[in-house]
């Protein structure tokens, strides 16, 4: 380390090309840095009606033309205002969707982890055949197209009336998580030493308590882990929400998209700057419980394949 | 249980075990394979139960098909590409000795918890491409461009998707590169190797031979064969709300407009056909993910 840090001393000194260099790095991360975060901050300044194409023009002493409804509007100032947000926040429809999508998520997630916690503790704890049949099956479902259970799905649900309920939605949803949850789950269960299995049944614990007082304690927060990041997909996911939920359990990325999805080429150009507050404000959790497990993203993403 | 011989648990008993795999095949059984079969037999049927290949027929038939597999074909491999390269740039970026890096990692992370409904969005003519027409126009002083023909909005939908998933890659390398051994890197400094140098000789070929990389970036590229979102997003700002077969259609947005199609009548059992076609298709990657999966030793 000191060695790097001295070589790259003498030639920090030695030469003005290096310094062009590291002006060039610069320039490009923050480039970089731009890149990531101003389609996200377009977003959450239209929800404040702010047009930054407006401010453009206004530099250049110019009125920005707007096309509504296939009419071309001039608008040569913006209002900002927070109205957007306070309505989206206010008005029943989005506090519902996001407990709509809580209730799913904990109902997915307590399904998923109820079958995953005792393959991931078997897996972890004995060798036992199998291991790579699992690991196919789990692989298939994570692959496989979502109309594949979607229509069947459908179908028996309005057979036995469980369409556009909770527990309907949460049994399709495994298809998204039920794979990673394994797979996270099985990695912070092989992080257990075997030694502490062992030991822990010389002491005369049976099964269930060593896995009670010993393993659980030790593994809980890879299961917090596991359980914020699925969170964070069920958060996003669109397509099995879209399909299997109705008017009673829609979730907040269906429930953006269907408030967007009010044709823009329509007098409604209102709905655009609410809408993009809708978006910015589901946005919001999903970025803040990421961060907190950013440290485990590139785990979750590869089915805990990355270290 | 607690007469458990000592020595006797590993292998002997394992039997018993099995029992535990139990909760875990009720789950797929009743969201997988049941509906598995069932899609089988939808698509090899009738609407009254008669069997019949008439879905695969109409499925082969139709031009439309082949032209949404293309479309998707193009999407996933071009969108995989891009966010490779992308993720890749980045990484380049937090390899380097820079100041505030925990910083930057932080900003560059955000594109990925876009849900990727929202990506549509966030990319729609009305949103980030205004900003960028009223620059070129005012401060550029350059002509309006259409945003509404296949030559800007199909590079755009490629784009979006690989700026959503370019830090994921992004992720990915960092963590490969953390676990490579500092040794290497130490000689390559006393050499006087450049920045450039090191990141293309020493951390390049390290994150593209390494099979978690190659895993992730299978499983993105059949990820992207499933794009359902962004297509959406795109085929309502272009107007082709249930227009079959659009340009922009990929399969899963196809076959979304399939099953609401109240003109061809509900098309289950074509909608079945192809997706049970898909699912073939699925499994050739799965199978590769799968050795990609033993080189890795899970």
């Amino acid at each position: 380390m000191d060695k790097a840090k001295g070589a790259g001393g003498i030639a920090r000194g030695s030469s003005s090309r290096h310094r062009w260099r590291r002006t060039l790095l610069y320039v490009f991360a923050i480039l970089a840095a731009f890149y990531s975060f101003w389609p996200v901050m377009v977003m959450a300044l239209e929800g404040y009606n702010i047009d930054i194409g407006v401010i453009l023009a206004g530099f250049a002493g110019k009125s920005s033309i707007v096309i509504v409804g296939g009419v071309p509007i001039r608008i040569s100032s913006i209002i900002p205002t927070a109205y957007y947000y306070l309505q989206a926040l206010s008005i029943e429809a989005y506090p519902r969707l996001v407990l709509n999508t809580l209730i799913v998520s904990a109902l997915t997630i307590a399904i998923a982890l109820a079958a995953g916690i005792p393959v991931a503790y078997v897996l972890a704890r004995i060798d036992v055949k199998g291991k790579s049949f699992i690991a196919y099956l789990l692989l298939g479902l994570r692959t496989v197209s979502q109309y594949m259970v979607i229509i069947p799905l459908y179908i028996a649900y309005s057979r036995f009336g469980i369409y556009d309920t909770y527990v309907g939605v949460a049994l399709a949803e495994q298809l998204l998580v039920l794979t990673v949850v394994v797979w996270m789950l099985r990695g912070f269960f092989s992080d257990i030493p075997r030694d502490v299995y062992e030991a822990a049944t010389v002491f005369g614990k049976n099964e269930w308590q060593v896995f009670r007082r010993v393993v659980l304690p030790m593994v809980l927060p890879g299961v917090v882990v596991t359980t914020m990041f699925a969170l964070v997909l069920l958060w996003n996911e669109f397509l099995i929400a879209d399909t299997l939920t109705g008017v009673a359990t829609r979730t907040v990325a269906v429930g953006v998209w269907e408030g967007m999805s009010v044709n823009q080429l329509s007098f409604n150009a209102l709905a655009w700057n609410s809408l993009n507050a809708a978006g910015f404000l589901a946005y919001v959790p999903a970025i803040t419980v990421m961060l907190a497990i950013r440290r485990y993203l590139a785990k979750g993403f590869s089915l805990g394949m990355a270290r | 249980m607690t007469t458990e011989p000592r020595g006797g648990l590993r292998v002997k008993e394992s039997r018993r075990w099995y029992v535990l795999f139990l909760p875990l095949f009720a789950v797929i059984g009743l969201v997988a394979v049941y509906p598995l079969v069932m899609s089988l037999y939808l698509s090899l049927t009738t609407a009254n139960g008669t069997p019949t290949l008439a879905n695969f027929a109409s499925m082969i038939s139709t031009p439309t098909f082949f032209n949404t597999l293309n479309i998707s074909l193009l999407y996933s491999l071009t969108s995989t590409i891009l966010a490779v390269g992308l993720g890749l740039g980045l990484t380049f970026i937090l390899t380097q000795e820079l100041r505030g890096k925990g910083a930057l990692e932080v900003i560059y992370i955000l594109p990925l918890a876009v849900a990727p409904i929202v990506v549509g969005v966030l990319y729609a003519p009305s949103s980030v491409w205004d900003d960028v027409q009223q620059f070129m126009h005012f401060q550029l002083h350059m002509a309006y461009f259409n945003e509404l023909t296949p030559s800007f909005y199909f590079p755009v939908m490629f784009f979006s998707e690989a700026w959503e998933w370019a830090p994921l890659i992004m992720l990915v390398a960092l963590s490969i590169v953390s676990s490579m051994s500092k040794e290497v890197y130490e000689a390559a400094d006393l050499h006087g190797a450049s920045a450039y140098q090191k990141f293309r000789l020493l951390i390049l070929p390290t994150v593209f031979t390494s099979p978690v990389m190659q895993f992730i970036v299978v499983l993105r590229f059949i990820d992207a064969m499933r794009a359902f979102e962004i297509p959406l997003a795109w085929s309502n700002w272009l107007g082709y709300t249930s227009t079959l077969g659009s340009p922009v259609d990929t399969i899963s947005l196809y076959l979304y407009k399939l099953l609401f199609s109240s003109s061809l009548g509900f098309p289950i059992g074509m909608v079945s056909a192809i997706a049970v076609t898909l699912f073939g298709i699925t499994l050739i990657g799965a199978a590769v993910l799968m050795r990609l999966l033993r080189t890795i030793g899970g």
